[in-house]
């Protein structure tokens, strides 16, 4: 594989007045073009990890670095000190989709996409503007360039959310459960936007619940829980088809259904954890 | 049944009064915003010293009656050598008193921004300046405007209480109507009419701005 474009050392996280830590010490990487994919189950702390290589939480110890270049360093007992003081230039490198499709409600579909590069990379509205239409026509919403976000669904949203952080040219795209709080048939519209984008060589670390999602994008797959990582995988197919530890073939098995497993535990467990 | 000669001989009294009203309410409400708008910074921005300043200042503002606070300024402040003009003392009493009442509708509309938008605009690159210019506060108006509308009604209602320092507002020529020439309902009923054509119309104008900039709760 290619040099890493995130890498990720000994990460350790500790919330204040918390009696264990988040993450004790996790180490990856994500090599450049390759897409990342973290599972694990629920409060194992995948966006957590997410929102410290993002910046938005502190870190208590270990380094995160963007090509080889340490950007976080972590320091004991800054726990409440918010977010990393990351210069703009550099924050515009790293991308991210939240789980909510949160667009600035006060602003068009456009004048979302087109705000930051003008304003924080400097460059001219009118070119901005084409790459944004040209952004939107990629995602299907070229009609949709001059409504406001509350007139556009969830999926429509969260498309405009993508290319919102796409024209900035991010080195690394985070993506934090992007499908969580959509409706079922609208969850294949956005995530054939992100294959397309793994496709076209975009680096990612992506946090899903949608295995199957996981298993098309996946260049690498790994699994945390309880403040570590359970499981890597350079091949996933390999991963999900035969994972190696119990723990993460207990954790896979969750997305199983079969009427067998119904009638043998009466449905408990039978939800994605 | 009403005097109608006495309501139309009289009824100029009351756009007089009603001049001093507007004057009184225009510059007391300016003021009022203005000081709001710094309260709210102060504690938004949670500036050590100055924020428990403001808390006093809020406290002592909305817990004390406007007419206590007018008396204290137009009997009182002499005493210590400040001698205001009746209209300056009714114009910072309500400034006062409206100000605690803004800054917390506004705080409100502050502290009602998700703290989502602040991440995206952090991730997007955007300064704090610039997250405060594009993202918060536009947000923060959109969610302050009702109660804003709602406190400068108020205190266009509250000017009625300038006249117990002498001043001629809508309120004295009511009174003094009726102190003159014992015609209490024909000068009630004018001075309900005035107040409902002043505020009729911010009522209005208020509920357009709502909808005008609703955006941030859809």
């Amino acid at each position: 594989m290619s040099e890493p474009m995130l890498t990720v050392d000994n990460l350790l996280k500790h919330y204040a007045g918390a009696e264990r830590n988040v993450f004790d010490g996790i180490s990856f990487d994500v090599p450049k073009g390759k897409v990342l994919v973290i599972i694990g189950p629920s409060g194992s702390g995948k966006s957590t990890l997410l929102r410290c290589v993002a910046g938005l939480e502190p870190i208590q110890g270990g380094t995160i670095a963007l090509n080889g270049q340490v950007i976080d360093r972590g320091e004991p007992g800054n726990e409440k000190s918010g977010r990393a003081k990351r210069s703009s230039q550099l924050r515009t490198k790293i991308g991210m989709v939240f789980q909510s499709y949160d667009l600035f409600p006060n602003r068009t579909v456009l004048g979302n996409i087109t705000m930051a590069p003008v304003m924080v990379q400097k460059r001219p509205k009118p070119d901005v503007e084409r790459e944004a239409m040209e952004l939107l026509k990629r995602v299907g919403l070229a009609d949709r360039a001059q409504a406001k976000p509350h007139e556009l669904s969830g999926g429509q949203r969260q498309r405009v959310a993508i290319c919102r952080a796409l024209i900035e040219h991010p080195e690394l795209m985070l993506m934090d459960e992007v499908t969580a709080a959509l409706d079922p048939e609208m969850v294949h519209e956005v995530l054939d936007v992100v294959l397309e984008l793994a496709d076209a060589g975009q680096t990612m670390l992506i946090v899903t619940h949608e295995m199957q999602f996981a298993r098309a994008i996946a260049d690498k797959i790994i699994m945390i829980d309880s403040g570590g990582i359970v499981e890597t995988s350079d091949d996933p197919e390999a991963f999900f088809a035969h994972p190696t530890t119990q723990r993460a073939q207990e954790f896979l098995r969750t997305f199983e259904f079969s009427r067998h497993r119904r009638t043998e535990k009466d449905g408990a467990g039978a939800q994605t954890a | 049944m009403l005097d109608w000669a006495f309501v139309s001989r009289y009824a100029p009294f009351f756009v007089t009064g009603a001049e001093m009203t507007l004057f009184i309410s225009v510059f007391g409400i300016a003021l009022a915003i203005l000081t709001g708008l710094v309260c709210a910074a102060i504690e938004t921005a949670r500036i050590p010293v100055l924020r428990q300043i403001v808390r006093v200042y809020i406290e002592v503002s909305r817990n004390t009656p406007l007419l206590v606070q007018l008396y204290f300024l137009y009997f009182g402040l002499p005493k210590l050598g400040f001698v205001w003009s009746a209209e300056m003392c009714a114009i910072i009493g309500l400034g006062f008193l409206g100000g605690s009442y803004m800054s917390e509708a506004m705080r409100a509309g502050l502290e009602a921004v998700p703290q989502i938008q602040r991440e995206n605009a952090y991730m997007l690159g955007l300064s704090s300046r610039q997250t405060m210019l594009h993202v918060v506060i536009p947000q923060a108006i959109s969610t302050s405007i009702p109660g804003v509308v709602a406190n400068v009604i108020f205190l266009i209602k509250e000017s009625s209480v300038v006249s117990a320092i002498a001043l001629a507002d809508v309120m004295y020529m009511a009174k003094d109507l009726i102190g003159m020439y014992y015609t209490t309902y024909e000068a009630l009923f004018l001075l309900i009419v005035t107040y409902l054509i002043i505020l009729l119309p911010i009522s209005i104008i208020g509920t357009w701005l709502e909808r005008r900039f609703d955006y941030a709760k859809r």
